[in-house]
């Protein structure tokens, strides 16, 4: 029986801007467990990403509510919150949204810092290992508008990993790549997965989807369907894409 | 750890825009602080040399009593009185260089077992000890006689004593600290000397007879009991009660005295703090709209932040931290520099005022204005910083913390024709904070160049806004006839030079005022007083009085005063306050038929008082009119020995006002600019996308990103 991370039960999301109100979460009630390669899946405007903000507490709902391990997320204050992001919440960007005046390393540094994971000599070398580990090391001194986007993005990985979150909350991470920094990511985050690493992702890409072991997808603003797979392997990837692709069609994607 | 590095990177990232803020800062509080002490430091320390030297509440000159210490005991036995002690004085003319003084100066007999005044160094930086006597042959007078005369040490002054050349003539062997009359904008002046040229100047004078031009006289310090009793009421009971009123040559209150010798610094004060207070509050939208920019730039990186889990709280300490990096240091540097820019005020302004300020720092009211400034800027900053509490991650890192989204249907449409007009309309419409931020930072520049520019016109080319200042009415060239001559006669020769655009009368005879002898400016169009309260004594039965008076009176607005002179006295309603500075402000005015009730009319009383189409030939006229009539009539100007140096004061620190004023134009702007251009950069790099860089570069003028 697996562990649920993530509790949410009727979430709604509207928003309100020149006198219109746009519904975008419909009552959803969904359930992220513990060691799953999440998707959410759907087309563009169908809420993904607005679900993903939603579970994560990174965005406010207008009813429902979210809970992790059993905490009612929307009832913590905003200090309670930020010792959550900082603990056990990992976040990645399609856009990488690394802070524009700090360096690749202390990008990542600085979430060791908030987190207080160790000393600040433990915190850097541990960046600096998992810089190593996502391949960007000789890029660590680097501002993030002076690398490319698949080292921008690897490092914002690396920051999402450095405090070994409890869920790691993954938004088009690949959405901004080229298909060889896109595959290097996504292996990334299999890798992770298959070391126990919780993961709910937001894609729709195929290539992407098909890494998750849960796939859910989304159709104005409701969870239309989901589908189970085992975990990613590599070596079966073409028939894994041909299930997934399937399964689209049968929701018409 | 986490904050040390945020701020590294905050204080890296905004440098430029760190440092014009750190200059800025700096030159508010340079100003500020040098305002301050110039201010608290000259007050403080000119009051209590007052007391040291044994100036008394009231102080008067006295002449022609033969036994001082009986009339100084007959004195001391009024109700009101604690104490009168008295110095020694002869009053005579004196010249220096030729130049023949236009008040009297005073002999005074130097006591060093008194320890009663400070000698200045020869260059006038410092103090040095005191001698133990002053030579045979020598005197020490005060620096605002090297302003007003030119005079350096070594150099003769000549004191009439008697007619018939029976002078004393004494060499400035140094520089004494005066505090009751040692500014130049005091006519009378103290000149110590020693027992050798007081015991000659004595001899001249007893074997002078009528012929003497010298007279005999004291400063009477009296001090009231109890302290701080009505000077008008203290000085009415001593006439009242003693003889005083027999030998009185004039009288003084120390706050009187305070005020005149302050007036340079006052007024340095008041130009400087105007320019001060403009510049902070020009500086607090400047920064304000600098920190509006820089917070709005940040808030992507702050909403990034909090994703890692950072605090709103620490967000805004890390932002407070980075403004504090810069506005500490600016505001403590501009206070240490303040103490040598004080130093150089006072250094400058001795020979003009004759006293040295001490430049320490007023530290307690600087602090208090400091914090206040601070906590100001902290507000400010808290204030714009809520937007970051309330946002959540994703807003902040949307950029939804700008308040309600600007409604596209309401702007009006790009049109290819006329392109750059109006996207730069869209521009201004979709941002109009910011521009309005910026338009705000420009009003106020001009304003601030305004009130500088405004400051220069009134002083004008030679004072002539300052010397209004001080006298009852505005003229060009006064002139009174004391003989035979008519007014037409000497008319006929100022327009042989120059037409007369106007003309009025004044007199200035002397009257009581409760019982105290005072001089009343009387002229017969009141409606050109100086007022600064109220209005003009326009009827028979009004007079105006001077802050001096209605301070030593007591009395203000609507109050009554009861004016004598010889035809008797009446009661007068105080219908304003105005200022003018004869007597050093112990005078009142009246209109003339005012003063016509009380007094009987004479064609030699009035002094007619011109405005020539042609200021510019007034010394001519004045030269022709001394050459034509010689005795006969007294000629006057705007002006007075120690004006200009009074002016030239002024002038310099006009001079550190526009250098101040282009500094602060150079930083402002180029913050202000590069703010709206990094907000403005995303839009015209999307145009690089479809125009050549010369092309962008003149939408951007357009757009207000770079300067055209």
């Amino acid at each position: 029986m697996k562990q649920t991370l993530i509790e949410g039960r009727n979430i709604c999301k509207t928003f309100t801007g020149n006198g219109s109100h746009t519904t975008i979460l419909q009552s959803i009630n969904v359930d992220i467990y513990e060691d799953d390669f999440t998707i959410i899946m759907g087309a563009s405007g169908a809420g993904k990403s607005t679900l993903l903000y939603a579970l994560s507490g990174m965005d406010q709902i207008t009813g429902g509510k979210v809970t992790y391990r059993g905490t009612e997320m929307t009832g913590l204050s905003e200090n309670q919150m930020a010792g959550l992001r900082a603990t056990v919440f990992g976040f990645v960007f399609q856009q990488t949204q690394l802070v524009s005046n700090l360096t690749l390393f202390e990008n990542v540094a600085m979430a060791g810092y908030v987190g207080k994971i160790g000393t600040p000599k433990e915190i850097r070398k541990k960046a600096q290992n998992l810089l190593r580990q996502m391949g960007v090391e000789s890029a660590r001194d680097r501002l993030p508008s002076h690398v490319s986007g698949g080292e921008a993005q690897r490092a914002a990985i690396a920051r999402a990993m450095i405090n070994r979150p409890g869920l790691i909350f993954a938004d088009e991470p690949t959405g901004a790549l080229n298909r060889s920094h896109t595959e290097e990511v996504l292996d990334l985050l299999s890798n992770l997965n298959e070391n126990g690493q919780s993961i709910l992702m937001v894609t729709h890409d195929l290539r992407a989807a098909i890494r998750g072991n849960r796939l859910l997808y989304l159709e104005d603003g409701k969870l239309l369907d989901e589908l189970s797979l085992p975990s990613y392997d590599a070596a079966f990837a073409k028939d894994r894409e041909a299930k997934v692709s399937g399964w689209l069609s049968s929701l018409e994607w | 750890m986490e904050l040390q590095a945020l701020l590294k990177a905050n204080l890296n990232r905004h440098k430029g825009g760190l440092a014009g803020i750190f200059i800025l800062i700096f030159i508010v509080s340079l100003s500020l602080a040098t305002v301050l002490t110039v201010w608290a430091r000259s007050g403080s320390y000119l009051t209590s040399e007052l007391r040291r030297v044994g100036f008394g509440d009231l102080t008067v000159w006295v002449s022609g009593a033969d036994d001082w210490d009986g009339l100084a005991e007959e004195i001391a036995g009024v109700d009101a009185v604690e104490r009168v002690a008295y110095q020694r004085l002869l009053y005579t003319n004196y010249s220096i260089h030729g130049q023949e003084s236009d008040s009297e100066g005073q002999l005074i007999f130097y006591v060093p077992q008194e320890n009663r005044y400070r000698f200045f160094t020869d260059d006038l930086f410092g103090y040095r000890a005191q001698p133990d006597k002053v030579a045979p042959g020598e005197v020490y007078v005060s620096p605002s006689l090297a302003s007003m005369f030119g005079a350096q040490i070594g150099d003769d002054i000549t004191f009439p004593i008697a007619r018939a050349g029976k002078a004393l003539t004494l060499t400035i062997a140094g520089w004494y600290e005066d505090p009751i009359m040692g500014s130049s904008m005091i006519g009378m002046k103290g000149f110590l000397i020693g027992e050798a040229g007081w015991n000659k100047a004595l001899t001249l004078l007893e074997n002078a007879g009528i012929d003497a031009l010298a007279r005999e006289g004291a400063m009477l310090h009296i001090f009231a009991d109890p302290p701080g009793q009505s000077i008008g009421e203290l000085s009415a009971q001593i006439n009242e009660q003693t003889s005083l009123p027999g030998y009185t040559e004039f009288v003084h209150s120390q706050t009187a005295i305070a005020g005149f010798m302050l007036v340079l610094q006052n007024a340095f004060s008041g130009f400087l703090l105007a320019f001060a207070s403009v510049l902070l509050l020009a500086a607090m939208v400047v920064l304000g709209h600098h920190m509006q920019s820089g917070i709005e730039q940040d808030f992507v990186n702050m909403g990034i932040l909090k994703t890692v889990g950072l605090t709103s709280q620490k967000l805004r300490t890390v932002q407070l931290t980075t403004y504090l990096t810069v506005i500490l240091p600016g505001m403590l540097l501009g206070l240490i520099a303040a103490i040598p820019a004080t130093g150089l005020v006072n250094a400058m302004t001795l020979t003009t005022t004759g006293i040295l300020i001490p430049s320490s720092l007023p530290f307690g009211l600087c602090l208090s204005a400091f914090a206040i400034v601070y906590l100001l800027l902290i507000s400010f900053l808290l204030y714009k910083l809520r937007k970051i509490s309330r946002a959540t991650p994703m807003r902040a890192i949307r950029g939804e913390t700008e308040g309600r989204p600007v409604s596209i249907k309401r702007l009006p449409s790009i049109h290819g024709k006329g392109l750059s007009a109006s996207l730069a309309l869209r521009q201004l419409l979709t941002s109009k904070r910011r521009y309005a931020g910026a338009c705000l930072v420009a009003v106020l520049l001009v304003f601030f160049a305004s009130l500088v520019g405004r400051m220069d016109a009134w002083l004008g080319a030679d004072g002539k806004g300052m010397m209004d200042a001080f006298n009852p009415a505005d003229h060009d060239l006064g002139v009174q006839s004391f003989g035979e001559l008519t007014r037409e006669e000497f008319e006929q020769t100022i327009q042989s030079y120059s037409g007369i655009r106007d003309t009025y009368a004044l007199a200035m005879p002397s009257v009581t005022v409760n019982g105290v002898d005072f001089t009343a400016n009387v002229i017969d169009q009141p409606e050109r007083f100086h007022l600064i309260e109220s209005r003009t004594s326009a009827a028979d039965s009004e007079i105006v009085v001077t802050e001096f008076v209605a301070a030593d009176f007591g009395v203000g607005v609507g109050d009554s005063l009861i004016v004598g002179a010889g035809l008797g006295s009446d009661v007068y309603t105080i219908s304003g306050i105005y200022s003018c500075a004869n007597d050093m402000g112990q005078n009142i005015g009246m209109s003339r038929d005012a003063y016509l009730k009380i007094a009987s009319d004479s064609p030699n009383l009035w002094c007619w008082h011109y405005f020539l189409s042609d200021p510019s030939q007034k010394p001519a006229i004045i030269e022709t009119l001394e050459t034509v009539y010689g005795g006969d009539i007294h000629i006057h100007e705007n002006t007075w020995p120690g004006f200009f140096c009074l002016v030239s004061a002024m002038r310099m620190l006009m001079i550190f006002l526009y250098g101040m004023g282009v500094l602060f134009f150079l930083v402002v702007t180029a913050i202000t600019g590069s703010k709206i251009f990094s907000a403005g950069a995303k839009i015209l790099a999307w145009f690089l996308v479809f125009y050549k860089h010369k092309v962008v570069k003149k939408k951007g003028v357009w757009l207000g990103f770079f300067p055209g």
